[in-house]
């Protein structure tokens, strides 16, 4: 220790030992005291996870409360792709293998292949597990919990699924729910109830239109986790609030008679021998509409093929999907009343005779000499002869006659007439226009999803429809004979079942449209408190003078009850003294296929309390096959014949009876 | 000096049994009269705060149940450290001297013993000796003897160091290094080159021999993290430090450590979560917390207060050993507080740095904090030698 001085060094030494300890308070003071408030937060969020709760989805109820669509408890199984991906083949196949003969014994039949083919089923988000069977009884969740080491990618949880007592009642009205899909989940991204990927969502009908009531808030827990993520307590908590009901217009008993008798009439028209041998009647397509006329609440709404929500109920089998999607199946899962666009057939003739009365082209009593064949008046192309169905004759005929016995001459002539004459009244759109009045040619605004326009024809529409698609040059004309057939529903005339209901409803309460309803009001879920109500809403109103009116309704009451009107065997022993009901009946003729048979109605004819549309595709006369339908309908709604009602397995007590119209004319 | 009216100052004394200790207290001038209480009441506070926090990190979540079996090993190892260390301060440090050259063969042997494969493997590390429900860990005992015999080598050279003793001296602590190296345990192996430059640099190495030796040292480093000997964890933590992400590494680990512990001490603020609230402590989110990263439940539950004031307790105890060294009668006693400085200093600074992110991360305990058997009685038997040295500085 002697060299140059070792006292120097010892200082040296001691120098740094103080500047070791200077660093590490500095940098302790620059941890804690200066960038503290980043390691707080760091900290917090280490030591919290969030959790949603799913809340209970409201209830939808129909008009007196009955509850068509219910919550409840089941046990799903899932597999999670993500991990059974990550398994060796053998092991996968094992796993799959295992889970199959396991729901296989809780008589839930599945093979491998049909797992496997659910799990690669696109329609199931990537980021959640995939349910491969629900129901499933409590032990089967047992033995899967207990054997949880060797099912990696298996669970077994309890979820909240909708629960239909009713089965397929109202099915195309409800809508289902399903799984949300990534892009509805972005486009929910600041909902005010936010959604996660596993959440169910309405995808069609009510489900769909009320999602945003019927959604319960989610409640949300927080757990503090330590650091493998393992829960230790919870922190805190927000209860999950349950959604709100849904109260629809929709009676559930009407529905099913409505639904029953659609069904019968189907059936029926299949059997009956078709008007031309080489076009059956195909019968599988049709749809029924009841309004009440004063509000525009939908009483029911029925549409065939139908289709069970509840299959969607833990996630749709792949063969099922693909069932309800296939052509050869007539779409099982589209609501035909609003999907539907049909020509109206002679159910159009009574807003052809408003036009006309309000053009001045004729009053009620004016009469023309039908004929049973028209010519055109100075035809220069197109058809030139139109024909009665038959090319039946029937003599002088007024407003209401023509009505009664349906014929076609007589609007012949007006749609020709609008055409001839258009100088006088205002142009070539004015038949259009004044067709327009009763919301033909746009949606009614009803609260349901995928709602068709339907389409009333004129010669600006036809020009604008060639710009977009070419036609010929011949069909690029309008001529006279288009209103011809535009007078009595047919060429490019559209309209959707609905669109008639409402129609109807329109001349029977004496010219008020209102927005259809399904929905009457939305009530708290827990209190029951109203929410909000839906009020009747008018779209529009049809200037109709009351004499008109008065003429039209004999003209449509005769068509129930008259020598010669095209429903009276339909109505036949319906206490009309009492109840008379002003309806019209319609074939539609469609190029190749048996006539689509169509009608419309209200009653009582003079204050009416329902408006009700039928529409069987492919099925015959609108006399004989579609009026049965609005009978059966009408012999509950007037009280003639008890309403049936759901004993508890929730069958109808009492099959319909339907009337048979015999061979009726139209 | 006394009188026959009132008793001896020291009468009472004198019926202690014969013995070392008996001896001391019936000389007036003894040594235990200069024992350095400043470092003996820091070192037992800091031993106090270790437990309270090691007992925080690991009594678990179970207010009926809390594990206390952390805290009473170690309240068990504090008190064997305090009488060893008591132990140390009884014979005078000079005679070591002739002791030393047997305990480092003794050390050696068991150094081989443990790394040929009769110690028990534990986090890679060929280490321990299973000794019923404890383990030695003889690289622990090594420092204490190699600092010894260092001591009394450079010293028996008279600091005059030249190439061939300087040689000599690296020697002694290079063959204890390279088996402790061998296990592997790259902590303790960068105490001891802490250890032989601080005292080389006392001692009176040569500056140009001590510039050489650093070179060979960055150099060694350097061929050492790039010759594939470290395994790769080893590679990954010593430079997650720096914060630069290698994607070679499973640096998860290594980062998750670093930023874990970062998030510990800087959420702790000025004053901290609370005793037994630190949420990063309780939840076991910070690994090891309760060997190597006992600073962060320091610095979350106490903060800048408590981390602070322990800072300040090791300073104090630094400033005493260097105190010690500047004092001690002899190049021997200043030599051997050099050696217990350099490691205590090593120790705290790469310990606590790292879990500040400014060092990398090796597996060096905080001396008197850190959970350990070994750990704790080298550190008492090293603070025995600093008040053995202090208290004989007059004799």
């Amino acid at each position: 220790m002697n060299q140059d001085s070792p006292r120097l060094r010892l200082s040296i030494f001691g120098i740094v030992v103080f500047s070791l300890f200077a660093a590490l308070f500095s940098r302790l003071w620059y941890l804690q005291v200066m960038t503290n408030d980043d390691f707080e937060v760091v900290a917090e969020a280490n030591r919290i996870r969030e959790v949603a709760v799913e809340a209970p989805r409201g209830r939808i109820l129909d008009r007196n409360g009955t509850v068509i669509v219910g919550n409840r408890i089941s046990i799903q199984v899932s597999v999670d792709r993500s991990v059974l991906r990550d398994l060796e083949e053998a092991e996968r196949t094992e796993v799959l293998t295992q889970l199959a003969g396991a729901l296989s014994r809780h008589s839930i039949n599945t093979t491998v292949e049909d797992l496997e083919a659910r799990i690669a089923d696109q329609r199931f988000s990537p980021y959640v597990p995939v349910p491969v069977a629900g129901r499933v009884p409590e032990e089967l969740k047992i033995w899967i919990d207990e054997h949880a080491e060797a099912l990696p990618s298996v669970s077994a949880e309890r979820v909240a699924v909708r629960e239909y007592p009713y089965g397929r009642l109202a099915a195309h009205v409800i809508g289902y729910t399903g799984k949300i899909t990534k892009e509805e989940h972005d486009a929910k991204g600041d909902a005010e109830k936010p959604y996660t990927l596993n959440d169910e969502i309405g995808k069609t009908g009510i489900e769909r239109i009320y999602e945003d009531d019927l959604r319960g808030h989610p409640g949300t827990r927080q757990i503090e986790v330590d650091a493998d993520g393992d829960p230790v307590r919870v922190v805190a908590e927000n209860a999950p609030v349950p959604g709100n009901d849904v109260v629809l217009n929709l009676d559930v008993n009407v529905q099913a008679v409505a639904e029953q008798a659609l069904q019968e009439a189907l059936s029926r028209a299949a059997e009956r021998p078709p008007s031309r041998a080489d076009l059956p009647n195909v019968a599988k397509v049709g749809s029924t509409v009841v309004l009440d006329p004063n509000t525009g609440a939908v009483l029911a709404m029925a549409s065939a093929p139908s289709f069970a929500p509840s299959e969607f109920v833990d996630g749709i089998s792949t063969s099922e999907w693909d069932y309800l999607n296939d052509k050869a199946n007539f779409h099982p899962l589209n609501n035909w009343a609003i999907q539907g666009q049909y020509p109206p057939g002679s159910t159009f003739k009574p807003f052809t005779a408003v036009a006309a009365l309000q053009s001045g082209l004729i009053s009620p009593a004016t009469t023309v000499n039908d004929t049973g064949v028209y010519e055109v008046p100075s035809c220069t192309g197109g058809t030139c002869t139109f024909r009665n169905d038959g090319s039946r004759a029937y003599g002088p005929v007024d407003l209401r006659r023509s009505l009664t016995v349906s014929s076609d001459y007589y609007y012949y002539d007006l749609g020709a007439r609008f055409w001839i004459e258009q100088e006088s009244f205002g142009g070539p759109e004015v038949f259009a226009d004044r067709l327009k009045q009763w919301g033909f040619h746009n949606d009614t605004g009803i609260d349901l999803s995928s709602e068709q326009d339907g389409r009333i024809p004129s010669p600006a529409w036809l020009a604008s429809y060639c710009e977009s698609v070419e036609c010929n040059e011949d069909s690029a004309t309008w001529r006279t004979g288009n209103n011809v057939n535009m007078a009595i529903g047919q060429g490019d005339v559209l309209v959707t079942p609905l669109q008639l209901a409402v129609g109807y409803a329109a001349i029977g309460n004496g010219g008020t449209r209102y927005v259809p309803h399904v929905v009457k009001e939305v009530r708290d879920g827990v209190s029951g408190e109203v929410v909000s109500a839906i009020e009747p809403q008018a779209s529009g109103t049809v200037e109709m003078d009351p004499a008109w009116r008065q003429a039209i309704i004999e003209g449509l009451i005769g068509v129930t009850t008259r020598e010669g009107g095209t429903a009276r065997s339909a109505f036949a022993g319906f206490p009309h003294e009492t109840y008379p009901v002003a309806a019209k009946t319609g074939t539609a003729q469609a190029k190749d296929e048996a006539p689509t048979a169509v009608f419309g109605a209200f009653a009582p004819a003079h204050a009416p309390q329902f408006a009700i549309s039928v529409l069987l595709e492919e099925s015959g006369y609108g006399g004989s096959v579609a009026a049965p339908v609005a009978r059966r309908l009408l012999d509950v709604l007037s009280g003639t014949v008890p309403m049936p009602t759901f004993n508890e397995e929730g069958v109808l007590t009492e099959a319909p009876v339907l009337v048979d119209g015999g061979e009726a004319i139209d | 000096m006394a009188t026959t009216q009132s008793p001896p100052a020291y009468s009472t004394r004198t019926r202690v049994a014969p013995g070392a200790l008996g001896r001391m207290s019936r000389n007036p001038a003894s040594a235990w009269r200069h024992i350095d209480m400043v470092l003996v009441g820091s070192i037992l506070s800091v031993s106090a705060l270790g437990c309270l926090m090691i007992f925080s990190a690991t009594r678990g979540r179970d207010p009926s149940d809390f594990d206390t079996s952390f805290l009473l090993k170690q309240g068990l190892f504090v008190a064997g450290g305090v009488v060893a260390m008591l132990v140390t301060t009884l014979v005078d440090y000079r005679r070591y001297r002739d002791l030393v050259p047997v305990a480092y063969l003794g050390v050696l042997s068991l150094l081989l013993l443990v790394v040929s494969g009769l110690g028990s493997e534990r986090k890679g590390s060929q280490a321990w000796f299973a000794l019923g429900p404890f383990q030695l860990q003889p690289s622990e005992l090594a420092k204490v003897v190699v600092i010894v015999a260092l001591a009394s080598l450079i010293a028996h050279f008279n600091s005059e160091l030249d190439a061939a003793r300087l040689a000599g001296a690296l020697a002694l602590v290079g063959v204890p290094m390279a088996l402790i190296m061998l296990q592997p345990d790259l902590g303790t192996t960068l105490v001891f080159v802490a250890v032989s430059m601080g005292m080389l640099l006392i001692g009176g190495a040569q500056i140009r021999h001590i510039v050489a030796l650093t070179l060979v040292g960055v150099v060694g480093v350097g061929l050492v993290l790039n010759s594939g000997m470290l395994e790769t964890y080893q590679q990954c933590r010593l430079t997650s430090f720096l914060e630069q992400h290698n994607q070679d590494c499973e640096e998860r680990d290594a980062a998750y450590n670093l930023d874990q512990a970062k998030v510990a001490i800087g959420s702790g603020g000025v004053t901290g979560a609370g005793l037994f609230e630190g949420t990063q402590t309780r939840l076991d989110i910070v690994p090891e917390q309760h060997t190597d990263f006992i600073f962060t439940a320091v610095g979350e539950e106490l903060g800048f207060v408590g981390a602070g004031t322990l800072l300040a307790l090791l300073s104090i105890i630094a400033w005493r050993i260097w105190r010690t060294a500047q004092l001690a009668r002899d190049p021997l006693g200043t030599l051997i507080c050099i050696g217990v400085l350099s490691m205590f200093v090593f120790q705290v600074f790469e310990n606590i740095g790292m879990t500040m992110g400014i060092m990398p991360i090796t597996g060096i305990p905080l001396p008197f904090m850190s959970y350990g058997g070994s750990s704790t009685l080298t550190a008492f038997i090293c603070m025995g030698l600093v008040l053995n040295v202090h208290m004989r500085r007059f004799t």
